[in-house]
């Protein structure tokens, strides 16, 4: 089976603002991966680039084998939630059905079989109870587990999640990786964070967006990571502490 | 009121005013909860100041050329539409401040409007209803074509409730989707342009976007779902269309100022009385 994420030599940059550089990065089959890095580290483009959303200068990007226009199609994605119009006239419901776009039939209504699999996921993520209810009346951790469970409706194979618990309490930070952790049996996880702390706990695999990416197995986590994600002086005092010792 | 009913039974022009009332209350009540939910009532009334351009181009050349079929209404939805279009292309394509470049638009369609029809013999009119409306003055055949374009927004609107749905509430996820977000983003500014042009037989241009987004603002405080609110918001525009009708046909006022003072007074009740 082709690798979920496959990334090759990748540059990328805004106008002549370098964002990413020379980034090679492959994810296996059911791999619960981390992303860390500062802000304008380059996660949220890193995200865009395997969306198809945005284009590299270099480089090639591949979705599970495909060209990421035509890849998307098996990642189940999770903005980050600040985007959306809180009181936007929709229900739970109605908010998990827009996963099933592009499955569902072009014209008319959602069907039946359409209303089902939002339910069952609304049911999964623990909200069966509140799928009326609408989506501005919700809290933050149940408007976040809503669109978890509109990116799962599309019967994705990867999931990408953008900074999902960035406005969450512990407990229920604690409570999504639960969930999250319980869905990694079935499809890769990719998540975006800041907090890597606590979520090195579930992963495999944690990996570092800096302008550059670096990638370390669970096992590793030190303050290395710490280092690859917190900026340009602390590889300076490494470098210089290789000068010394060399 | 009750001269109004009497007067209602025995003048046709009255029938066909309250019959395009109500028909235009349909497209209003599903357009205009799209152009509320999507934030776009700066772009729609951009569409309408428009409009004027159209209509005096296409006055202009009846009257002068002797252009017979180019009645200000084809001139209308050839203004609106292009607008549509333009607007919302640069909105998509280029970086600019769309705001800024809706209020060139805004700003030259009126001008442009303004040119042509000082330039039609007997303009004045003309002018005055293009600006402010005159439902009394909708014919048999305005009411025909009316409800063919009515059938055609609402037909559009049905076929592809969830596609815009979806672009209304999270354009990139939907395009993530497979949908193709900018065809829906057009259609939406196609379907409004057409509603805009609609209404502007009734309340006039420069009182459109009052009648076009506000029976969708107050049902907004009382419907958590987008059809509800489309249903509720048509229900809305029928009755102040028709209040504002038969409460200045007494005293002699114009109809598209009482309709517009009547849903204002209604949206600042609502305002202030359900606070959310």
């Amino acid at each position: 089976m082709k690798p979920p994420i496959h990334i090759e030599n990748l540059d990328f940059s805004y106008g002549n603002i370098s964002v990413l550089e020379q980034v090679n990065l492959s994810i296996s089959d059911k791999e619960f991966v981390c992303m860390v890095g500062p802000n304008g580290g380059g996660k949220t483009t890193l995200l865009k680039l395997l969306l198809g959303l945005l284009e590299p200068q270099a480089g090639t990007v591949s979705v599970f084998g495909e060209n990421p226009t035509a890849g998307r199609k098996w990642i189940g994605y999770l903005p980050q939630h600040a985007h959306l119009d809180s009181k936007f006239p929709v229900t739970a419901l109605d908010a998990v059905l827009m996963g099933r776009l592009g499955k569902t039939r072009g014209i008319g209504p959602y069907t039946r079989i359409d209303r089902a699999m939002a339910c069952d996921m609304l049911n999964r993520v623990g909200l069966e109870k509140l799928a009326k209810r609408p989506l501005a009346t919700l809290s933050g951790g149940q408007r976040q587990r809503v669109l978890i469970a509109r990116a799962l409706v599309s019967e994705p194979r990867l999931l990408l999640l953008d900074e999902p618990t960035s406005s969450l309490d512990d407990y229920v930070e604690r409570e999504l990786y639960d969930l999250l952790l319980e869905l990694n049996e079935e499809l890769t996880v990719v998540v975006v964070t800041h907090d890597i702390g606590f979520v090195s706990s579930y992963v495999d695999k944690v990996v570092c967006v800096n302008r550059q990416v670096r990638i370390h197995p669970t096992s590793e986590i030190d303050e290395n990571i710490i280092h690859d994600m917190y900026g340009e002086h602390v590889h300076m005092v490494r470098h210089d502490q290789e000068h010394g010792h060399g | 009121m009750g001269e109004f009913f009497q007067a209602l039974v025995r003048h046709s022009f009255l029938q066909h005013a309250l019959l395009a009332g109500l028909l235009v209350s349909l497209s209003c009540g599903i357009v205009g909860t799209y152009v509320v939910t999507r934030r776009i009532t700066y772009l729609a009334g951009g569409i309408a100041h428009c409009v004027l351009g159209g209509m005096g181009v296409a006055r202009y050349m009846q009257v002068v050329h002797g252009w017979a079929f180019f009645e200000p209404l084809l001139g209308a939805v050839i203004a609106a539409l292009g607008a549509a279009f333009i607007i919302g292309w640069i909105n998509i394509r280029a970086k600019e401040r769309i705001d800024t470049v809706i209020s060139a638009f805004w700003g030259m369609g009126m001008a442009v409007g303004i040119l042509f029809i000082s330039k039609t013999p007997g303009y004045g009119e003309d002018m005055m209803s293009y600006l402010f409306g005159n439902i009394l003055l909708v014919t048999q055949r305005d009411l025909l074509i009316i409800a063919g374009l009515d059938l055609l927004i609402v037909a559009t609107a049905l076929l592809f409730h969830k596609q815009f749905v979806a672009v209304c509430f999270d354009e990139e996820f939907a395009r993530l989707r497979g949908i193709n977000a900018p065809f829906f983003y057009f259609l939406m500014l196609a379907l409004t342009a057409l509603t805009v042009v609609l209404m502007v037989s009734i309340v006039g241009i420069v009182m459109v976007i009052v009648l076009l987004t506000l029976p969708a603002a107050i049902a907004g405080r009382f419907c958590r779902r987008m059809g509800p609110m489309m249903a509720l918001a048509a229900v809305l525009c029928a009755l102040l269309t028709t209040s504002g009708l038969a409460l200045s046909y007494q005293p002699d006022l114009p109809a598209g100022a009482a309709i517009i003072i009547l849903t204002g007074i209604v949206y600042l009740a609502t305002v202030v009385l359900k606070r959310q």
